[in-house]
């Protein structure tokens, strides 16, 4: 069996007296689409804003095939393999659409002002633009290219935030509820399209509400509670599991 | 040496004072309505103007003048929140660039009533306390410490002790609790405004007899207000108050004693200081920007 | 083609230009034309998204530099010129540590103050930068002679055609810029800074690029103006200097590349035009501040957008996709 591909070792994050992160770990293996789930307030975007590297933690640390990278600034998390979308729509909403892929291209195909000024960076252009397209077609946006980002429906922004984080071809890509916002028919195609993804090399963790999404497309699957971890394997397990029932419906409970 | 100190002395704590107002003006305003006033300066520059008409050209009684002047200074305030604050409150950068061309006006229009050279208003009082043989205190300096220390004291049982004062803090602390509260956001605003305005024209009108009054003077007085306010915690009174003391006497005593441009230099590199390391000031705790 | 037509017929025009004016006015012209690449190189650091309030002083910084150059060490003039240019991009390099920790009105501030301190020490320091009084007798750009045409720097419309030269490249220079991936950058940077981070750009490193390239040109313009008007001190870069760069910015508006080169234009002329020949020079001030503040409040895409509202309808959408084109 191979390595996991990112560990996440002890992390602990603190936000003054407020501990969102108590002491998790957990290891996403190459290849796999990996679900992290949990209640509301469980810690789960927190964690993705530390392993992007949005955050530092207070304690522990994230490794990438061994290497450290909590700490490191998010472009630099970036570069080394890991890109992320965000929750809600998060474009470059008065750029076209093309333009925001385009901008996700930025690391395998970095522009240089000096070769720009002179006129000889063609070669780079077309390849940051082929690399593009590319990731348009992957999504079904190649028609949509020259509108406006912001000007697209939901369902379609939601595509557009994955093409490009995409076009930079990650190892591992973070996708922060990709499903929320999408009628069922979007979903589906959705879970079509991270499947094709995972088959290409790359890994997925996901987090999400849609228990219906993931549960049909993890291939392991992480429950936090409380900034801790709670439970983790495969759906089935998942789906049994007594802890997790106890915190979903607890906290449901809770809730009415 | 003596003399020296205590002369010294008592001219940072004049310059204090008139500093303190200037500056809890400009941090009311920013407090209440979110947004820098650029021309803070200029309407300092407006006060002193109001002595030179009312006092030295009118020949009327000199407070009276400076009553006068802070009346009129703030329904100026209240002319500037009406026309381009109130539009901008959603683009506080929009009202600070506006605030930018307002100064342009203002300095324009006194250039052209005026005239660009100084005025010089004659001293209202040359009387002096005699403490010892050498050590001599003017009686105006006195006065306007006095004046500043009772304004400001007003301002803060106006704030502590009123309904308006209630409501100023309520909207500066959370403007959305506050107008859910039932508080206007537009009365609030004009109260600050009206406040923060006259403040600085009382400033410039106690201190227009001591220094030569021209259309520019208003720039070395705003450089001065944004080192005080930023340094003391943007949005903290208190804090404007002990930095406007503190900065006034480290200020008076390196320019006597060494060099004004260098305190300035000086003045300037602490503000950058307190922006890189602390952006909410010494006494600072809420951030709005 | 019609594109190069269209191009050669302006040039033409700017080369009659100073021909069909009184002296007086082709001085004005040779203002406007320094202006005019002040304002593009403000546009540049704006490109990013924070507001400067130091950017005049920068100009002054490549004007102090490149008059000193040639004063002290008897530098060729366009030489210190390109030195001055490079200067002020340097001083915005070193700026750069503090004030890309601040945004929003805590950088405007911030630039602000930085600039304050700038313009101190040329106050404070007698040597070598005149103290108050500043810098006078700097060397005039020296004559000199490409064959068809023979500058002589005594004449108004010689320094233009130089100015309009420099201007011209350096326009160029921050079009091909704009233009190409690195200026996508920029505008990335803008709008979504921690989406572009989370796509690898190191936003800190662009802002600093926009401002320090920004700075370079403004280093020129100033570099341009020491040599024509002869004499600098620090009041000519003060904050109303400030005040008419933001004005023909916002009037302009920043959506596009000739927006603030046309806010800067129109009101030019506009000034000469009328308030010269109405004898109401001295309301300059007054008149630009009312626009500053009528622009902010009115008019927040500026002139250009009226231009655009021209032309717009059958050509709005084509404009836009044409403008991916060039950009990608």
């Amino acid at each position: 069996m191979s390595p996991p591909v990112l560990e996440i070792d002890d992390l602990t994050m603190r936000f003054g007296g407020l501990t969102a992160i108590d002491r998790l770990s957990f290891k996403v293996e190459r290849g796999a689409i990996h679900g992290l789930i949990g209640p509301n307030g469980a810690g789960k975007t927190t964690t993705f804003n530390v392993v992007s590297g949005f955050y530092k933690p207070t304690g522990g640390e994230v490794r990438l095939r061994g290497e450290t990278i909590s700490g490191l600034r998010m472009y630099e998390v970036a570069r080394r393999g890991v890109v992320r979308t965000f929750q809600h729509s998060t474009l470059f909403a008065e750029l076209t659409v093309l333009e925001n892929v385009l901008i996700g291209t930025h690391m395998s195909f970095p522009p240089n002002i000096f070769a720009a000024m002179a006129g000889v960076d063609k070669a780079n252009r077309r390849a940051a633009r082929a690399r593009a397209e590319e990731a348009l077609d992957f999504f079904g946006l190649a028609g949509l290219a020259d509108e406006l980002a912001g000007d697209l429906p939901h369902g379609h922004q939601r595509a557009l935030g994955m093409a490009v984080a995409l076009a930079a071809r990650p190892d591992v890509v973070l996708l922060d509820e990709p499903f929320t916002g999408m009628n069922p028919e979007e979903t589906r195609r959705m879970m079509e399209l991270m499947v094709k993804l995972r088959d290409t090399g790359v890994t997925i963790l996901l987090v999400e509400h849609d228990m219906h999404a993931i549960m049909g497309l993890c291939d392991r699957i992480t429950c936090m509670s409380f900034g801790r971890l709670l439970a983790e394997g495969n759906p089935q397990e998942i789906r049994h599991h007594p802890d997790v029932i106890e915190a979903y419906l607890g906290g449901a409970r809770h809730v009415a | 040496m003596v003399e020296l100190l205590a002369q010294t002395g008592l001219n940072a704590l004049y310059a204090a004072s008139y500093t303190a107002l200037v500056a809890v003006g400009l941090v009311l305003i920013f407090g209440v309505m979110g947004v820098i006033n650029f021309a803070h300066g200029e309407l300092f520059m407006l006060g002193a103007y109001a002595i030179v008409a009312v006092y030295a050209d009118w020949n009327l009684p000199y407070l009276v003048a400076v009553a006068v002047g802070m009346a009129f200074v703030g329904t100026v305030g209240l002319g500037m929140e009406r026309a381009f604050f109130r539009p901008l409150r959603d683009n506080p950068l929009g009202g600070l660039v506006a605030s930018i061309g307002f100064l342009m006006i203002l300095q324009a229009l006194v250039s052209m009533g005026f005239g660009v050279r100084m005025e010089h208003v004659p001293p209202v009082t040359q009387e002096v306390i005699v403490i010892t043989e050498r050590v001599r205190l003017p009686v105006f300096r006195l006065a306007v410490i006095l004046a500043a220390v009772v304004l400001l004291a007003g301002l803060w049982a106006f704030l502590k002790k009123t309904r308006f004062g209630w409501a100023l803090r309520a909207s500066a602390q959370d403007p959305e609790a506050a107008a859910l509260q039932g508080i206007s956001i537009n009365q609030t605003a004009r109260i600050a405004m009206f406040i923060g305005a006259a403040l600085a024209g009382v400033a410039g009108a106690l201190t227009a007899p001591l220094i030569s009054v021209n259309p520019h003077m208003g720039h070395s007085v705003i450089v001065t207000a944004f080192i005080v306010i930023i340094v003391g915690g943007i949005g903290s009174l208190e804090g404007a108050v002990i930095v406007a003391v503190a900065y006034a006497f480290v200020h008076t005593f390196v320019t006597t004693f060494f060099d004004g441009v260098i305190a300035d230099i000086v003045g300037l590199l602490l503000l950058l200081i307190v922006l890189i390391v602390k952006p909410t000031g010494l006494f600072g705790s809420t951030d709005r920007a | 083609m019609a594109k190069f037509a269209a191009l050669f017929g302006f040039g033409a025009i700017l080369l009659a230009l100073p021909h069909a004016l009184s002296f007086s006015q082709q001085e004005i012209l040779v203002f406007l034309t320094i202006n005019v690449l002040l304002v593009a190189s403000y546009r540049l650091l704006t490109l990013t998204g924070e507001w400067s309030l130091g950017h005049v002083v920068i100009m002054g910084v490549g004007a102090y530099a490149s008059a000193l150059l040639s004063k002290r060490l008897g530098i060729y003039v366009p030489v210190a010129m390109l030195l001055g240019a490079v200067t002020a991009a340097m001083i915005a390099l070193a700026l750069s540590f503090p004030l890309f920790r601040m945004k929003g009105f805590y950088f405007l501030i911030g630039s602000f103050a930085a600039g304050e301190i700038i313009r101190l020490l040329w106050k404070r320091f007698r040597d070598p930068f005149g103290g108050p009084k500043g810098l006078k007798k700097i060397d005039p750009m020296p004559d000199f002679d490409i064959g068809i045409y023979a500058f002589d720097f005594f004449e108004p419309v010689s320094y233009y055609y130089f100015a309009l030269a420099v201007v011209g490249v350096s326009l160029w220079v921050m079009w091909r810029i704009e233009r190409s991936p690195v200026g996508l950058t920029f505008h990335a940077v803008h709008w979504q800074d921690r989406l572009a981070e989370a796509s690898g750009v190191n936003v800190r490193a662009y802002r600093t690029l926009a401002f320090v390239l920004a700075s370079g040109f403004a280093g020129l313009s100033g570099a341009l103006l020491a040599h024509y008007i002869g004499t600098i001190n620090p009041n000519s870069f003060d904050v109303e200097q400030m005040v008419f760069v933001l004005t023909w910015t916002i009037v302009g508006g920043t959506a596009t590349f000739y927006g603030p080169i046309l806010g800067c234009v129109v009101l030019t002329v506009l000034n000469e035009i009328v308030l010269r020949e109405a004898g109401f020079e001295q309301m300059r001030p007054l008149i630009y501040g009312l626009i500053l503040i009528l622009s902010v409040l009115f008019m927040p895409k500026g002139l250009e957008s009226l231009v655009r509202g021209a032309f717009s309808g059958r050509n709005a959408r084509k404009n836009k996709a044409g403008e991916t084109k060039a950009m990608e």
